[in-house]
C-alpha cells in the first residue's frame, strides 16, 4: 500500500511540475509581447539576497502578516524542494519524510495564520480567489502532512490508511492545482513565480544597489515616445504586474485614492495584467479606481488610455511613490504612469485642465507659471545677492526654482539668504539665465521639453564656477541630483535643509541665546526629498537645532501623505470627493500642534490654500531665520 | 473643395519668442472641420522652429513661400492661391504689425468674397453660412458663395494639442517667391476723438418751448389751431418750402 502511495505520490508531483511549467510557458508568452531589455541572468543569482533582505524590509513593517507568509510560503518551498528529492527523484527515504511532516506543520500554521487574517481582511485587500487561498494552502499542507505520516508509520494502518492516503492525495489534487495551474492561469499563486523572476529581473535592478528614484530618459531620436500598448512596455515590466499579491498596499497609502479621485494604484497594475493577458486572467475582485467601474473591456490592439484605462486615472497621480514605497512587490508603479502620460502627451497631446498651459509656458517662456526669466531675483533686489557672470566664481549656487515668482514663498527665499549671509556662506545665483528645471514637464509626459531643459540648463551651468548647488525646492534637487546625470550633469547639490543642518551642526549660524522655549509644532516631508531621496533627517535635525520639539503626525516620514502638487497633479487637477492638501491639513490639526513646518514651495502653496481654519504654514528657512541673534 | 489656410509666426508676448498665433490656430481648427482638401500656407522669412507650433498642433504640411523680411506677401499668395475654393486666416496677425489687411487685399485680388471675424462656417444650399463675432457677443449671419476668404475669430475652434510626434511627423516644404518691396510703415500717435460740443447751451425743455410758443421769439413757430387739415397742411408745407427743405 505504502509502495503504491509513495508512487502516486511521484505521479502527482511530475504532473504538477508538468502543468507548472506549461503554464509558465503560456505566461512567458504573454511577457514576451513586451519589447526586449537590457536585463543581468546575473539577477538570478542575486534573488535570493534581494528576496530575504530587499522585500523583507518591506514586509517586516505588517510583522504578524509577515511571520504568516514565513510559514506558509517557507513551509511550502520545502515541502515542495523535500518531495522534489524523496518523490520527484524517488528515493523514497523515511527521514525525508520525517522532515516533510515538520514542514508540512510549518506551512499549516503560516495557512491557518492567513486564513485568520480573511476573516477580518481589511477591504484593501482583494477578495475573489484570494479570499479562498488560504484555505487551498491548508489543503495542500494537510495533504503533505498526512501523505508523509502514513509512508513513515509504514503499512501498520491497514483499510484506515488507504482512506486517509486517498483523502491525503485528493487534498494535494485540490491544494497542489492552486500551485500548479496559479502561473498558466493567472491565479492568485501566479505571485510565486513571477514574484521570484521580477526580483531577478526586476526593471530597475539598480534599486537593490542603493536608491533609485529617478524617471528613465526616452531615446527620443530612436522614435520612443512612451507606452501606448502592450507591445509597448518592456517585457520585464509587463513580468514585474504579474508579481501584484493584490494586497492593496499602494491603495491604502495613495492619496488621490483617498481623496476619492478615479486612481486606485493596485487597479491601475490589474489593468495592465488585464491588458497582456487579453482577459483572459479571472476577473479583479478588489476595490475599482473610485466612482468607476471595476470590470474592464479588453480591446486587443487598441491603445491602453482610452480602453482598459481612462485618462483620469492617470493624470491622478501625484507620483509621490507612496505605493512604491509600500510595494511588498517591488513593482514600480510610478515608472508606468508617467510612461503611460508620455504617450498621452507626446503623441495625442491631450494634457488635461492647466497641464497644457503649463507645457506651452515651459516652451514659450522657460517657467511654468509663463514669467520673464528676467524678474525670477526680483525679491532678492535689496539683498545683495551677487549674480554670476559667465566664467564667475562662487561656492555655493543657490537655484531658487519656480517659487521665486510665488510672493509667498519670496519670504522663504529671503530668510533663506539672511540665514546664509548670517553664517558667512559665500552664496550668489544665476539671475535671468536660471530656467525651470524641467520637472513638471517630465512628470506630465513631456520628455521632449524636459530634455530640452535639461540639455539647456547643464549648458548654461557649464559656464560657471561653482563648488555646490543650493536650493529649497526638492523638485529642483531630484532633477539635478538625480535625473540631469543621464544627460551628462554632474553637480552636487543640496537641498537647503541639508545645508541649514550642517551649519547648525557647526554652529556657523548665529542663534539668539534666550532660552523662551518656542511652542511644538510638526513637520510635512516632501515626498521628493524624503521618500524619493531619504532626506527625513536633515529637517528634523534642523528644527531640533533651534530648539523645537516636532511632533510627528501618523503619516509622516515614509509614509507621509503628499501635498497634492507633484507629478503637476496640482495643474491636471482631476476631480475628486476630496482634495488631498485638505486631507494633509486634517494629519495636521491631528497633531493638535497649530503650526507646520514645510521644505518646499508647492507644499507651502498646497497647505496655505486649504480654506478655512487651518494651521500656520512656515517654511524651514522661516523658522531658522526667526532665531537669528 | 479646396482649403487654404494662412498661418505666421506670432511673438510671445512675455518671452518675444516665434510661437502660434492664436486666431491663426483657430483658422487651423476651423478648417480642420471643413470637408475638402486642406493645404497650409505660409509667406515670410520665418524659420522651421517659428513655424514648429503649427505643425505641433496638426497642421501636417506647411508650404513655405520664402520671402525676404522687407517683401510683401500678398502678390506671392495671390498666385499661389489661384484655384483655392476657400482661404481662411487669422482675423489678425500676432506678430509683425498686425494691421489685418491681408485679408481684405488678398480677397480684393483673387476677386473672392470676403466674410469678416468669423466663429463659424457651414454650408446651406450651394452658399456658404458664417456667423460672425460682433463686439459685445453680437452675432451676424453672413452668406457667400465660393471662392470666398474669410478671416477667422481667435475663440472660432480649439486646435488640437500641442504634441511632440505631431511636431516630428510634420514637414515644411519651402519655395522660393518674390514679392513687391514693403511701403515702409510710419508710426503716428492715434488721434483722440474729440468731444462733441452742442451749438447752444439752452435746455431743451427750453428750446422746445421757443420752437412753438409763438410771440417775440424770433425762432419762434406757429401754433396753427383754426382751420381743416388742408389748411394746415399748407401752412407746414410753407415752413418746409420756405426753409428749402422741400423742393416742390
Amino acid at each position: 500500500m505504502s509502495f503504491s502511495l509513495a508512487h502516486a505520490l511521484t505521479g502527482l508531483f511530475w504532473l504538477g511540475a508538468l502543468l507548472l511549467l506549461g503554464g509558465l510557458a503560456r505566461r512567458a508568452s504573454l511577457w514576451q509581447q513586451g519589447h526586449s531589455a537590457s536585463v543581468s541572468w546575473l539577477g538570478l543569482l542575486a534573488m535570493p539576497k534581494r528576496y530575504f533582505v530587499d522585500i523583507h524590509h518591506v514586509v517586516a513593517r505588517e510583522p504578524a502578516v509577515a511571520r504568516a507568509h514565513v510559514a506558509a510560503a517557507g513551509g511550502g518551498v520545502a515541502i515542495l524542494l523535500l518531495s522534489a528529492l524523496n518523490y520527484g527523484l524517488m528515493l523514497y527515504q523515511g527521514w525525508l519524510d520525517v522532515l516533510l511532516v515538520l514542514m508540512a506543520a510549518v506551512m499549516l500554521l503560516g495557512a491557518r495564520m492567513m486564513q485568520a487574517r480573511r476573516l477580518q481582511a481589511p477591504p484593501r485587500l482583494s477578495q475573489g480567489r484570494w479570499q479562498v487561498l488560504p484555505a487551498r494552502l491548508r489543503l495542500f499542507a494537510l495533504g503533505s502532512l498526512l501523505a508523509a505520516g502514513l509512508l513513515f508509520a509504514g503499512p501498520q494502518m491497514g483499510m484506515a490508511g488507504q482512506l486517509i492516503a486517498v483523502a491525503a492525495l485528493l487534498m494535494l489534487a485540490l491544494g497542489g492545482a492552486e500551485l500548479a495551474l496559479g502561473i498558466g492561469l493567472g491565479w492568485p499563486m501566479k505571485h510565486a513565480v513571477a514574484g521570484l523572476l521580477h526580483l531577478a529581473f526586476h526593471p530597475r535592478a539598480e534599486r537593490f544597489a542603493g536608491k533609485s528614484s529617478d524617471l528613465k530618459p526616452l531615446n527620443l531620436a530612436a522614435g520612443e515616445l512612451g507606452v501606448a500598448k502592450v507591445e509597448d512596455f518592456a517585457w520585464n515590466r509587463l513580468l514585474s504586474f504579474d508579481a501584484c499579491v493584490q494586497c492593496g498596499k499602494c491603495e491604502a497609502a495613495c492619496p488621490a485614492y483617498a481623496a476619492g479621485q478615479p486612481l486606485n494604484p493596485k487597479k491601475l497594475i490589474q489593468d495592465m495584467v488585464a491588458a497582456q493577458s487579453r482577459g483572459t486572467d479571472p476577473a479583479y475582485a478588489g476595490n475599482p479606481h473610485p466612482g468607476r467601474e471595476a470590470a474592464v473591456v479588453v480591446k486587443p490592439g487598441e491603445d491602453i488610455v482610452g480602453s482598459v484605462l481612462a485618462a483620469e486615472t492617470l493624470w491622478s497621480c501625484t507620483t509621490c511613490r507612496a505605493c512604491v514605497e509600500n510595494c511588498p512587490m517591488l513593482i514600480e508603479h510610478v515608472d508606468t504612469v508617467v510612461n503611460l502620460r508620455r504617450h498621452v502627451t507626446l503623441s495625442r497631446g491631450e494634457v488635461p485642465g492647466k497641464g497644457s498651459e503649463a507645457l506651452a509656458n515651459l516652451r514659450n517662456t522657460d517657467t511654468v507659471g509663463g514669467y520673464p526669466l528676467a524678474v525670477r531675483y526680483h525679491w532678492a533686489i535689496d539683498l545683495d545677492l551677487p549674480v554670476l557672470q559667465p566664467g564667475d566664481q562662487t561656492e555655493w549656487l543657490l537655484l531658487a526654482g519656480e517659487g521665486a515668482f510665488d510672493m509667498r514663498y519670496q519670504r522663504a527665499l529671503r530668510a533663506l539668504v539672511k540665514v546664509l549671509k548670517a553664517a558667512g556662506v559665500k552664496v550668489a545665483v544665476l539671475g535671468a539665465a536660471e530656467r525651470d528645471c524641467g520637472d513638471v514637464a517630465r512628470r506630465l509626459g513631456d520628455e521632449a521639453g524636459f530634455q530640452r531643459l535639461a540639455k539647456a540648463n547643464i549648458a548654461t551651468l557649464a559656464q560657471y564656477r561653482f563648488d555646490r548647488i543650493v536650493t529649497p525646492d526638492p523638485h529642483v534637487f531630484h532633477c539635478l541630483a538625480n535625473e540631469y546625470p543621464a544627460f551628462g550633469g554632474q553637480f552636487e547639490v543640496w537641498h537647503h535643509s541639508k545645508l541649514l543642518e550642517h551649519l547648525l551642526a557647526r554652529r556657523a549660524i548665529p542663534l539668539k541665546a534666550d532660552a523662551t522655549p518656542l511652542p511644538p509644532l510638526t513637520f510635512h516631508d516632501p515626498c521628493y526629498l524624503g521618500r524619493y531621496n531619504d532626506g527625513f533627517n536633515a529637517p528634523r535635525n534642523v528644527l531640533k537645532g533651534i530648539g523645537i520639539k516636532v511632533v510627528d503626525m501618523q503619516r509622516s516620514g515614509r509614509d507621509a501623505r503628499c501635498c497634492g502638487w507633484g507629478g503637476g497633479a496640482a495643474f491636471t487637477d482631476i476631480p475628486g470627493q476630496r482634495r488631498i492638501p485638505d486631507m494633509r491639513m486634517d494629519d495636521i490639526r491631528e497633531t493638535g500642534t497649530g503650526r507646520v513646518a514645510v521644505a518646499c514651495p508647492n507644499c507651502t502653496a498646497m497647505l496655505e490654500g486649504v480654506v478655512g481654519e487651518r494651521a500656520d504654514v512656515i517654511e524651514l528657512a522661516e523658522l531658522v531665520a526667526e532665531r537669528l541673534a | 473643395m479646396k482649403i487654404a489656410v494662412l498661418v505666421s509666426p506670432a511673438v510671445h508676448p512675455v518671452s518675444g519668442r516665434p510661437c502660434a498665433g492664436e486666431a491663426d490656430l483657430a483658422a487651423l481648427a476651423l478648417a480642420q472641420r471643413l470637408p475638402g482638401e486642406l493645404q497650409v500656407w505660409y509667406a515670410g522669412a520665418a524659420d522651421d522652429a517659428a513655424l514648429a507650433d503649427y505643425l505641433a498642433r496638426g497642421a501636417g504640411t506647411i508650404h513655405s513661400l520664402n520671402l525676404s523680411p522687407d517683401s510683401d506677401v500678398l502678390s506671392a499668395l495671390g498666385s499661389a492661391l489661384q484655384g483655392v475654393d476657400m482661404v481662411l486666416c487669422g482675423a489678425r496677425s500676432g506678430g509683425g504689425d498686425g494691421s489685418g489687411l491681408l485679408p481684405y487685399q488678398l480677397a480684393e485680388q483673387l476677386g473672392a468674397a470676403l466674410l469678416p471675424d468669423v466663429l463659424d462656417l457651414s454650408k446651406s444650399d450651394r452658399q456658404w453660412r458664417a456667423v460672425q463675432a460682433l463686439p459685445k457677443g453680437v452675432r451676424r449671419t453672413l452668406q457667400a458663395s465660393l471662392p470666398l476668404v474669410a478671416s477667422v475669430n481667435p475663440r472660432a475652434a480649439t486646435a488640437p494639442g500641442w504634441s511632440y510626434a505631431r511636431l516630428q511627423q510634420g514637414k515644411i516644404r519651402r519655395k522660393a517667391a518674390t514679392g513687391a518691396a514693403l511701403a515702409p510703415v510710419v508710426l503716428e500717435p492715434s488721434r483722440r476723438a474729440r468731444a462733441l460740443v452742442a451749438a447752444s447751451k439752452v435746455s431743451g425743455h427750453a428750446r422746445m418751448q421757443g420752437a412753438i410758443a409763438g410771440g417775440d421769439a424770433k425762432a419762434a413757430g406757429v401754433v396753427v389751431k383754426q382751420g381743416d387739415s388742408v389748411e394746415k397742411a399748407q401752412v407746414v408745407l410753407d415752413y418746409l418750402r420756405q426753409h428749402q427743405l422741400v423742393d416742390f
